[in-house]
């Protein structure tokens, strides 16, 4: 008993020493604000980036900049000037494996396709990242109404771009409007009308908010007549045809910006007035990538070549043959490469930007709402204004049947190899089978990508896959 | 460069100083007590030392509390020492029981020593923030020390780890010299993929292993750089890794995935050593995949074109249309992976001390080359220093330890394994005649091409601690360890004009290089106060402290092109274009309260109580705080008295158990933030902004509850130990970067799942000394593990990303796959289960048959002989798994590419019945779709178990036979020599497939003591 107490008074003193040393320890440094962290120095907050017409027109800018280098409309052989080139008849894959334009040129692409994943993946985040321009400048308070309305059109012009080729490629698919994961993860696919009328609706909101005039000197930036181009387009593929014409008369019409380019060799360098909106490089003395993706200096193409289809199809005194179009031989055989843009490297300065939308694409598509709406004359009117700059002679046609025939068969010579537009223009003129079957790998299923594998996997809601894969 | 931003930072700077301010008022130089009573008179003490029948050599012979008296005892067991009359003389070997020995004015003192088998049980076992004897630990803890170490030629410490280590599962990525592993330690409890990394803790520093590598620079290595690549693992003294919730959930947030501990060399009492290590050895990859020759191969792809119905061969079928000698064959294995790498490896360290100051300084220099072609080196180069003191009055203590290693790793910009597997066997020449490389008119691309881009990647590491105690009162120390580790590492990747077809005419404006610059600093203060004490039958040890660490990680990630000579490619200044893609620097700020609280009873019934508070700064406010805690409890049953009257045959019993919880906040920084970056993309000449992630600012801790009982059990004193551990984890609150589909515009984002991740499994090891003889020494250490992962629960799984990945029930290591049906032998093309019988193949509903790719059970058998000055070691490691095999990466076979020589058993008419499909050129998209089905089914995954001889070492001492003052080993060494598996592919070891599989290596090396 008595040692226990000496025991228990030793152990009191010791607990007491160590308890007196443990709270004073604590004290010192029980400061839960040692974990705070200040923002990082190479981030800004959403709000802070949407405060500033600077920081807010670099958001939107960037979105550019990745369509440029990433997604569908990238000029590298990963978009779709080089994939459906491939797809259809206009070129011939040189790659080999499947993270190629092979499989495409075989059209034997499958759902776990690499390029279709990044192409979805990227449309996507472009469209996220306009959605997000949008939700910043709606709570935005220091923006003038004037730079939000530019920068909203643009928004609106970048999200409906996006969703055009999805839908073009994919079938149906979903049209995302906002930046909440919880809703877009489970998101399903909707029709393809649909999908048409929400592009039409948000192009509509875009004209109207886009300025008429540029807002930079080049023409790099959507404006207005942009915007009503990519309308044009949609109206004609959904066989609007008044309103197609309409539109692309709206920016025919403006003769003060748009002046037609005789010259075959300048069409495509980035003074030219014939260009509606182009794409700036990443930086002064960049080319375009359509120029190094295409451009072979000596045979035998590594990465692809023009198909011989399409040479032989070209009338022999075609200017654009001999001006868009280069040879390259090996002594014994011959390869031919598009030579739209003739610069494959790095120049002084820059001398070509990739463009996207140019006139000659609106006069082509008036031409054939014009024949479709019985407005024959001014149909071939539009027509030989492309043949004439050619070098050809007015067309032969004379029905409105035959005019819209050469109109497509046009607009095969005029844009080959840019933005796939010969894929779609023989997918909604049904037309694919007639003109691919040739092919070994085509079948009539082929008219659609499939939707990527992950995509399926990851958004149990976005099936069915589409028929075929 | 490095040293400039070294000292440019002031933290590393006030430490150094700090450290500076201490070591100034140490004794390092101090009169040492000794010299002040040399009263006695000196005389020669002599004796003969043996085991009882043998003389021992070696033995070192100390006086107590005299420094400069040391000696050791000759090839026949002799000594001399000068000594006075009252002197007491310690002898001490390694493996023997420590004797000490009062003179008494004797002038020959003869020693038995006795071998020590029982001290096993004496040994401290470090358990992080405090020390626990063997026999008294609570927790689950495995070790390896240095013997093993030394042991093996590789100069990752994680390689010298596997197959020694139950519950360790540790896997090379690559047979690259600087290449990582990767760990798994109790299996994986999260579902995030790289979240289940242990924490690592050198010399009590916490050292991150958050990537470094930046995909564009880091090319030619898979997965992330190892940071345990900057530690020498000849530097080592021990590694333990902790395992259950006792042993971690003092490490609170960062101990779900375990601990791994790592206690480098200190210096001893005694004469000041001399180690001269030299090792010289050569690797070779350990298995190539068996692949076709020209005459199969030809054969394939003519049969892919008459398949497909195309007659005339394309103009780009090179191999077949006649452009290619189509009787041509190179072993492209051999050609572009089958060379060998040197390696080199030297080393010198000193060490030495006095009774109150050791010291250890050590120096290693190591060169290995690629078994690439071209002219390849990994450099690595470090030194250590370990110093340590304490007052004479043992008050006051001082431990430092610091090391620094560069490493230099020059690669070539890819790894040709891939490469090499698919070029067609009659590819053309590398060469002309003329040795200039060969591009057979523009139809193919040069592999050696890729050599001319390099993949340079330099790591200066530097970690020091300093621990200082102060003992209080009699059984309180209090204790601060202060850590620093400051870590730069420049990477960078060219691509030279040079790397394309000449005919190209590419000059240096087309080069191009990417540039990584990563810098980290950490610092960590860890004040700690220790109390000890004991009353009666109890002892009492409570440990309270607390953690303060802040890390800030600094990158910068450029891209240069267009140079005006590829001479001037590193130097940016030369560069026409210079991008910044990111600079950002990363703060990372961590706290933590942490105690334990030991119970002694009787010696024999143990209860340790653990606990901490954490918070870090990588939860959003709201979240940053959270507690873990952990009960442990042992009983050594063989000091109750009934035990040792009935089972006298048991020398140790001891049954211990825990529960607990500890977490995981290996999530990346500032993911709660809302924020846009620099995307480092330029528009009009501008730098654009771009949204970060997809931001959840609600996201917090995930937890992880361990339970373990293991029962430790000796024989036959101590000869025979056997331990049986079963654990069972379940982590909840799954943190994640939740897989989302692209139509959010990312592919993840931070949450917190409810599924609930279960890892059970049983452990086992023997450790038995076979025979203990004077000369003939051998010893068996046998582990096992049988590791069980399951998903107990998972809400919400059918509507979420993960619906089909995982099934609850199943291990989240599964993999769905389709069910193979074989070949159909009408189409020739493969057929699947239709799980719903819908009459199509479709990944969502057909591919259900799970199959579990983590190991079933892995472990390694390791038998130690000794006979004289030989020793010989070896170490079978086993594990037994399934993996996917050569169908899953080989593609569709019929294109120009190389296939797997089984291939060749191919479907070709109506009728044959043949394991695999049609060869198709790629135009048969029905083939090539089931090709990836097959990819993805049963059929593609086949046991990739393997047995192998992990380590041989066979060593001898020439001691003191020929040498008086010098002892000298010599060694043969020899990693992953010998593979038996019946695994369809190159070798069955790999995290991801197609790259350089681990190598063989055989080194020989001599160790000089003196």
């Amino acid at each position: 008993m008595n040692q226990n107490t000496i025991i228990s008074k030793k152990l009191d003193r010791n607990i007491l020493s160590a308890l007196m040393i443990t709270i004073s320890f604590f004290t010192l440094f029980s400061c839960d604000s040692f974990v705070d962290i200040e923002e990082p120095n190479s981030q800004l907050t959403t709000d802070a980036v949407f405060e500033s017409k600077a920081t807010a027109t670099a958001a939107m800018t960037d979105i550019y900049a990745q369509m440029r280098d990433n997604g569908i409309i990238t000029g590298k052989l990963a978009g779709i000037s080089n994939l459906m080139g491939n797809y259809t008849d206009e070129l011939v894959a040189y790659e080999n494996g499947a993270y190629s334009s092979e499989p495409f040129y075989n059209n034997s692409v499958l759902p776990s396709n690499a390029l279709i994943l990044s192409q979805w993946n990227a449309s996507y985040n472009q469209i996220y990242a306009a959605n997000a321009v949008l939700g910043g400048l709606d709570n935005s308070t220091v923006l003038t109404a004037g730079d939000k309305n530019q920068l909203k059109g643009e928004a609106l012009f970048v999200r409906v771009l996006n969703h055009f080729y999805l839908v073009n490629l994919f079938g149906s698919v979903p049209y995302v409007t906002s930046t909440d994961y919880k809703v877009n993860s489970t998101i399903t696919r909707i029709p393809i009308s649909e999908v048409y009328s929400k592009i039409i609706e948000d192009l509509l909101t875009s004209v109207d908010l886009l300025s008429q005039d540029y807002v930079t000197s080049e023409r790099v930036r959507p404006n207005k007549s942009t915007a009503q181009a990519l309308l044009a387009r949609v109206y004609l593929y959904t066989q609007q045809w008044d309103k197609a014409s309409n539109m692309a008369s709206a920016v025919l019409n403006n003769q003060s910006l748009y002046v037609w380019e005789n010259d075959l060799d300048a069409v495509f360098l980035k003074e030219s007035t014939a260009t509606i909106w182009q794409l700036s490089p990443d930086y002064n003395g960049k080319n375009t990538h359509e120029g190094a993706a295409f451009i072979f200096p000596s045979a035998a193409p590594s990465l692809v070549a023009l198909s011989n289809t399409l040479l032989e199809s070209f009338a022999a005194n075609d200017l654009r043959k001999s001006h868009w179009i280069k040879a390259v031989t090996d002594g014994t055989d011959i390869w031919y490469h598009s030579y739209k843009y003739k610069e494959d490297s790095d120049t002084g300065s820059s001398v070509e930007y990739s463009i996207v939308f140019r006139t000659a694409e609106q006069y082509l598509i008036r031409a054939e709402a014009r024949a479709h709406q019985g407005n024959l004359i001014g149909a071939k009117e539009d027509l030989n204004k492309i043949r004439n700059t050619a070098g050809l002679p007015n067309s032969d046609a004379v029905t409105a049947d035959q005019i819209i025939d050469a109109v497509i068969q046009e607009r095969r010579f005029e844009l080959f190899t840019e933005y796939g537009h010969r894929f779609f223009d023989l997918k909604r003129t049904g037309k694919l089978d007639s003109a691919l079957n040739y092919k070994t790998g085509w079948n009539s299923t082929d008219s659609l990508w499939p939707l990527p594998q992950s995509e399926l996997l990851t958004n149990p809601f976005l099936t069915p896959q589409n028929p075929g894969y | 460069m490095n040293n400039f931003s070294f000292y440019k930072d002031g933290k590393a700077l006030y430490c150094l100083i700090f450290i500076g301010i201490l070591l100034s008022f140490s004794s390092v130089y101090a009169k040492y007590p000794a010299r002040n009573n040399i009263n006695f008179q000196l005389h020669q003490v002599q004796g003969t030392i043996t085991d009882g029948k043998n003389p021992l050599p070696g033995v070192t012979i100390t006086v107590k509390n005299k420094q400069n008296s040391t000696a050791i005892s000759d090839y026949s067991g002799q000594y001399s020492i000068s000594a006075s009359p009252n002197d007491t003389l310690v002898f001490y070997f390694i493996g023997l029981k420590k004797v000490s020995i009062p003179i008494r004015g004797q002038k020959l003192v003869n020693v038995n020593l006795e071998y020590d088998t029982t001290t096993l049980q004496e040994v401290k076992i470090n358990a992080g923030y405090y020390s626990v004897k063997e026999s008294e630990r609570t927790g689950s803890i495995a070790k390896i020390s240095s013997k093993d170490i030394e042991k093996q030629p590789v100069s990752n410490i994680l390689a010298a780890l596997q197959g020694r280590m139950a519950g360790v599962d540790v896997v090379q990525e690559t047979g690259v010299p600087g290449g990582g592993f990767s760990i798994n330690i109790r299996g994986t409890n999260s579902l995030r993929t790289n979240g289940n990394t242990p924490l690592y803790i050198i010399d009590g520093v916490p050292y991150s292993s958050d990537p470094l590598s930046y995909n564009q620079t880091s090319t030619t290595i898979p997965g992330e750089n190892s940071p345990l690549n900057s530690i020498n693992p000849n530097d080592i003294e021990s590694l333990e890794i902790l395992k259950d919730a006792d042993a971690t959930a003092i490490y609170g947030s960062r101990g779900a995935n375990g601990v791994v501990l790592i206690t480098t060399k200190k210096g001893k009492s005694g004469k000041t050593s001399f180690v001269v290590t030299t090792s010289n050895g050569s690797g070779k990859v350990t298995r190539m995949l068996d692949l076709m020759n020209t005459e199969q191969y030809i054969k394939m792809r003519k049969q892919a074109f008459a398949n497909d119905g195309i007659t005339k061969y394309p103009s780009r079928a090179y191999d077949v249309n006649g452009k290619w000698d189509q009787t041509r064959y190179t072993d492209w294995q051999k050609e572009l992976t089958g060379g060998t790498s040197e390696i080199l490896s030297n080393q010198l360290s000193i060490s030495g001390g006095s009774e109150q100051t050791h010291f250890l300084i050590s120096g290693n220099y190591r060169t290995e080359s690629t078994v690439f072609p071209g002219t390849f080196l990994y450099k690595k180069a470090g030194a250590h220093l370990a110093l340590d003191h304490k007052s004479e009055n043992n008050k006051f203590r001082l431990n430092f330890s610091a090391g620094y290693t560069a490493q230099k790793n020059e690669l070539p910009w890819t790894d040709f394994t891939l490469i090499s597997r698919n070029l067609a066997p009659n590819a053309p020449s590398l060469y002309h005649e003329n040795g200039n490389l060969n591009w057979e008119n523009n139809t193919w691309q040069n592999p050696l091409a890729n050599l001319e881009g390099k993949n340079k990647n330099a790591t200066y590491d530097l970690i020091a601690n300093t621990v200082l105690t102060f003992e209080i009162a009699e059984g309180l120390d209090f204790k601060t360890s202060l850590g620093f580790t400051n870590l730069n590492s420049d990477a960078s990747r060219t691509s030279p004009s040079t790397m394309y077809n000449p005919s190209f005419n590419y000059g240096s404006e087309y080069s191009s290089i990417f540039l990584n610059t990563i810098g980290r600093q950490s610092t960590i203060i860890e004040p700690q106060l220790d109390w000890n004490t004991s009353f009666g039958a109890s002892e009492i040890n409570v440990l309270l402290g607390g953690t303060f660490q802040n890390q800030q990680t600094k990158t910068v990630i450029q891209e240069a092109s267009g140079f005006s000579s590829n001479s001037l490619i590193y130097d940016l200044a030369s560069a026409s274009y210079l991008s910044v893609e990111n600079n950002e620097t990363i703060n990372y700020k961590y706290q933590a309260f942490y105690g334990r609280f030991n119970y002694i009873l009787y010696n024999r019934y143990i209860l340790n109580l653990t606990g901490r508070r954490d918070g870090s700064s990588r939860f959003g406010p709201g979240n940053q705080f959270a507690l873990f805690g952990a009960i442990g409890a042992a009983w050594l049953f063989c000091k109750e008295k009934a035990v040792q009257d009935y089972l006298p045959f048991l020398s140790f019993g001891k049954l211990r158990g825990s529960y607990g919880t500890s977490g995981n906040d290996q999530i990346g920084d500032y993911q709660f933030l809302d924020t846009y970056s620099s995307s480092g993309y330029h528009y009009q000449n501008s730098n654009g902004l771009m949204p970060l992630r997809l931001y959840n600012p609600d996201f917090g801790w995930e937890t992880n509850k361990k339970l373990e009982v293991a029962l430790e059990l000796g024989f036959l004193k101590d000869r025979i130990m056997f331990t049986t551990a079963w654990y069972q984890n379940r982590s909840s609150s799954q943190l994640v970067g939740m897989p989302l589909p692209g139509t959010t515009g990312f592919n993840s984002i931070q949450s917190n799942l409810d599924a609930e991740v279960q890892n059970s499994g049983f452990e086992f090891t023997l450790r038995s000394v076979n025979i203990q003889k004077p000369n003939f020494n051998w010893t068996t250490e046998f582990n096992l593990s049988i590791a069980k992962n399951k998903l107990l629960s998972f809400p919400g799984l059918e509507i979420s990303p993960y619906k089909n990945d995982y099934i609850v029930g199943q291990p989240i290591t599964i993999r769905k796959l389709f069910h193979s049906k074989g070949v159909n032998p009408q189409t020739g093309i493969y057929e699947f289960e239709d799980v719903n019988g819908d009459g199509q193949i479709t990944y969502a509903d057909d591919r259900q048959t799970p199959c579990n790719l983590s190991p079933k059970y892995f472990g390694g058998l390791q038998n130690q002989f000794t006979y004289k000055g030989w020793q010989l070691n070896f170490l079978f490691q086993f594990v037994k798994q399934l993996n996917f095999n050569f169908a899953s990466t080989q593609g569709y076979a019929g294109t120009l590419r190389n296939q797997p020589s089984e291939i060749v058993d191919s479907w070709s008419q109506t009728g044959d019945i043949v394991p695999y499909q049609i060869f198709t050129s790629g135009t048969n998209q029905k083939a090539m779709q089931a090709s990836e089905y097959f990819a993805e089914s049963d059929g593609a995954v086949s046991d990739a178990s393997y047995i192998r001889l992990k380590n041989i070492s066979l060593s001898y001492d020439l001691a003191s036979k020929w040498f008086k003052i010098m002892n000298c080993r010599i060694s043969l060494q020899a990693q992953n020599l010998i593979t038996i598996t019946s695994y369809k592919g190159a070798d069955p070891e790999f995290k991801d497939a197609g790259f350089l599989p681990p190598l063989r290596i055989i080194a020989a090396g001599f160790q000089f003591t003196f």
